[in-house]
């Protein structure tokens, strides 16, 4: 089974911006391809126009030198297009097996063993009778790639698959599609991370402001070589210095702190302890959904505790909320940025003044000093080079990456003594991750600490000067930086343990 | 005894015929809602199909005619809802309020000319049974079709949503219509069907009380069952065989609570007439309040405009 797919002059322009400015590429099977860009390059736009979700403006696809027509999802599962999306396309609250069987004419019993067989033949484990939001976020990425295998696919399209996976689950991943290849798959891996170019595809095509600008082989690419072409611009790599902190002064301290969740569908914590010194970087590496949520409201105050297990500055700020203990000098930067961290409706000068408290002076007398806002965001907004000077923009419209400078700017305009932060790089492009990492760096730099709660192993390596990993609600040993391997992590974040 | 027992009987008789407009609307809500439609516009559906019952009732001199109308009826003005919300994006709040108004309205103009009217008697099943049968006799037997219809239509839609592909369908575009699109689902279509269907049970819930009930048109005459029967689906937490428990704890309690008041017992009057309206929460939300199974059952996307990229 040989199967060519060609996109021919695609072009699709949305108000204010060209998409994809005519694209032209071609893909055989028996090859991985990657497809591989900023944010916002126009990748995503590709392979919704390939997965008939957007149509496009101009330009054809052809299959198998026939021009097909891509006017809905069903067209392109009409004719074997498979697509995992990034954002998954799963229904919560329905079962696995339902998940499947909703766009399958087969007969339950059918598919059953249909998906069995597929479950068997490439060695997932997944209950198919259970609810999809009991799944990590790994296994429920299978379930979307077994709804592609079951209409036996011709190509499979991958949509940045691994920026909720953890460094097992996307090794498991990648074996995954090296197999689904060789069964005659032809895949479109769709990416922004360069490491994955090199260990898993066979080609590469570069798309940069919606055009493609280079198409080779992976064998003749190194990581720098691609990193330039993606951001058009040299850029330069950081390194941390790691310190000791042994002498320092304790700036947090968290005693015997337990959390129990009347959620079953939250982490419970147990028994939690850890300090924080002066100046210092702790990262805390994880799965996603080991209590990482849980444990970062404890810190910003989301999730109150007695007051005396937590002490940070001396002081027992347990009780306090999250404005209180701003008041303190302690600054977060939650997960989501769109629902946690700003309100996407409102102007950037009102995101800023949400984050008011009583020395910012925001409020007199009850009244918006709208003026002062303004001047206050104009600062965050130039001093962490966000993309835009105009404060009455609203947040909605800043790029992932100009949003997140934003939270840690209106964060660390206040100079606090801590800040922690949670997945700060999530989704975000090489040259803003470059960024807030350097930002982040420079903080500890001043004297201030910071606590970086990640599943991001290669951002934790680079930023901790300690690193702990926290597994099922509990914290393993914190580790200095320097000892630890993205291994050990691994073994640790699985529930392992290393001497 | 005996007697007490038959009486006994008689009053679980009637507080199943009181139950029914709740049942039949708010089985029909459940639909819409778990498609993730929020249709306030319950009360409204509901009196226009009141009206335009009892009217056909009079005008053709045919039941089946004015109940078949009626649902219709409640269909039709569904589809204005419908219309608003899925294909213009109104927001489904306001456009709910904004139809139990124009039923309301609609309705007393319909009906200033039927307004004192008798109405016709509605033909009961194996009404000698009820009689001659003790206690047994007046619970099974002597109601409408619509009465063993409504008691057989939780289940009916429980089995419909859990079994049936339309159901898992349904269930799918209401926990995420975004995901139901991409997955080549037509959401508004699906949306639609749910709300017109959701419409005609309303609408069969009025024709119950204009023509079985209380077989007269007076204004105003759902007197906010309508609003029960939406607060039912809620606090039943969208399972149709709790929304037939709700349904007839507030039956129930309302009859008891009229009893009780007829007995002359000294309890405030407000306080026994609130007494319906607290119960059933209390029940409801006891006998709900496993927060997994509240998680499943939720319409995730319930009151969400969801329009398709282009």
């Amino acid at each position: 089974m040989n199967t060519k797919l060609k996109v021919s002059e695609i072009s699709k322009i949305y108000p204010g911006c060209i998409a994809n400015d005519k694209v032209s590429l071609e893909f055989g099977s028996g090859k991985i391809y990657a497809l591989l860009g900023e944010n916002g390059a126009g990748k995503s736009t590709l392979v919704k126009i390939l997965s008939g979700v957007v149509k496009p403006d101009e330009g054809e696809v052809f299959l198998n030198n026939e021009s097909i027509k891509l006017n809905s999802p069903l067209d392109a599962k009409k004719n074997n297009i498979g697509m995992v999306f990034q954002h998954f396309n799963l229904f919560e609250t329905l079962s696995v097996f339902e998940n499947l069987s909703i766009d399958s004419d087969k007969k339950d019993e059918d598919l059953r063993d249909l998906v069995n067989g597929i479950l068997e033949k490439y060695n997932f484990k997944i209950d198919l009778d259970i609810p999809v939001l009991n799944l990590s976020a790994g296994q429920k990425q299978k379930v979307e790639i077994i709804r592609c295998l079951i209409r036996n696919p011709k190509v499979l399209i991958m949509d940045e698959p691994t920026s909720v996976l953890t460094e097992q689950e996307t090794d498991d991943l990648f074996i995954s599609l090296k197999q689904f290849s060789k069964d005659g798959i032809l895949i479109i891996y769709i990416t922004h991370k360069l490491k994955e170019v090199l260990s898993l595809c066979d080609e590469v095509a570069v798309m940069r402001k919606g055009k493609v600008v280079s198409v080779s082989n992976t064998i003749d690419e190194k990581i720098e070589s691609l990193a330039n072409k993606m951001v058009g611009e040299n850029l330069n790599t950081i390194k941390k210095k790691i310190n000791n902190f042994k002498n320092s002064e304790e700036i947090l301290k968290i005693s015997n702190l337990n959390f129990k969740s009347d959620d079953p569908y939250e982490t419970n914590l147990n028994n939690l302890n850890l300090s924080l010194k002066k100046g210092e970087c702790l990262g805390i590496a994880g799965i996603s959904g080991n209590g990482q949520n849980e444990l970062f409201q404890i810190l910003s105050g989301e999730i109150i505790t007695e007051g005396s297990s937590i002490m940070f500055r001396n002081k027992e700020i347990g009780k306090l909320n999250p404005r209180e203990r701003r008041e303190y000098l302690m600054a977060f930067s939650p997960e989501d940025r769109i629902s946690q961290a700003a309100v996407p409706e409102l102007k950037i000068y009102e995101n800023v003044a949400l984050n008011n408290f009583k020395s910012s002076n925001f409020f007199e007398k009850g009244l918006v000093n709208e003026k002062k806002i303004k001047e206050h965001s104009k600062k965050i907004l130039s001093n962490f080079s966000v993309n835009t000077d105009n404060v009455e923009l609203k947040s909605q419209f800043l790029s992932g990456g100009n949003l997140q400078k934003l939270i840690i700017g209106r964060e660390l305009i206040t100079s606090p003594e801590l800040l922690v932060c949670f997945n700060p790089t999530w989704g975000l492009d090489v040259g803003a991750i470059n960024y807030i990492h350097e930002t982040l760096i420079q903080i500890n730099e001043q004297g201030k600490s910071s606590i970086l709660i990640s599943t991001d192993n290669d951002e934790l390596l680079k930023l901790s000067d300690r690193i702990c990993v926290i597994y099922k609600g509990k914290l393993s040993k914190i580790m200095n930086a320097d000892t630890v391997t993205a291994e050990k992590l691994g073994i640790l974040m699985g529930g392992g343990t290393i001497d | 005894m005996n007697f007490d027992l038959n009486f006994i009987g008689i009053l679980i008789g009637a507080i199943m015929a009181s139950s029914v407009p709740l049942i039949l609307a708010a089985s029909g809500e459940l639909i819409a809602e778990r498609s993730g439609v929020l249709n306030l516009g319950v009360e409204g559906m509901m009196i226009i199909g009141a009206i335009s019952g009892f009217a056909l009732m009079i005008v053709t001199d045919n039941l089946f005619f004015a109940v078949i109308g009626s649902m219709l009826s409640g269909l039709i003005i569904s589809l204005i809802f419908g219309l608003l919300t899925q294909s213009l994006l109104t927001n489904h709040v306001a456009t709910g309020l904004a139809l139990t108004i124009f039923g309301i309205g609609m309705s007393a103009m319909i009906g200033k000319n039927f307004v004192g009217i008798p109405g016709k008697e509605f033909p009961l099943l194996l009404d000698n049974l009820k009689e001659s049968i003790p206690f047994l006799g007046p619970i099974f037997f002597g109601h409408s079709i619509i009465l063993y219809f409504a008691f057989g239509l939780p289940f009916l839609t429980n089995y419909f949503l859990k079994k049936t592909k339309t159901g898992l369908i349904i269930r799918a575009v209401g926990d995420s219509p975004t995901s139901a699109s991409n997955q080549g689902i037509n959401v508004t279509l699906v949306r639609y069907s749910c709300i017109l269907y959701g419409g005609a049970m309303c609408g069969l819930a009025g024709a119950y009380l204009s023509l079985i009930y209380t077989p007269q048109w007076i204004e105003n005459m759902t007197g906010g069952r309508g609003w029960i029967a939406l607060a039912l689906v809620v606090f039943a937490t969208w399972s149709p065989i709790k929304v037939l428990i709700g349904a007839l704890i507030f039956g129930g309690i309302t009859i008891l609570q009229l009893h009780m008041q007829a007995a002359g017992l000294r309890i405030p009057v407000q306080l026994l007439s609130a007494l319906p309206y607290i119960m059933t929460i209390i029940v409801l939300v006891v006998i709900s309040r496993d927060s997994r199974k509240i998680k499943l059952n939720t319409p995730t996307s319930l009151g969400q405009i969801f329009y398709k990229e282009k």
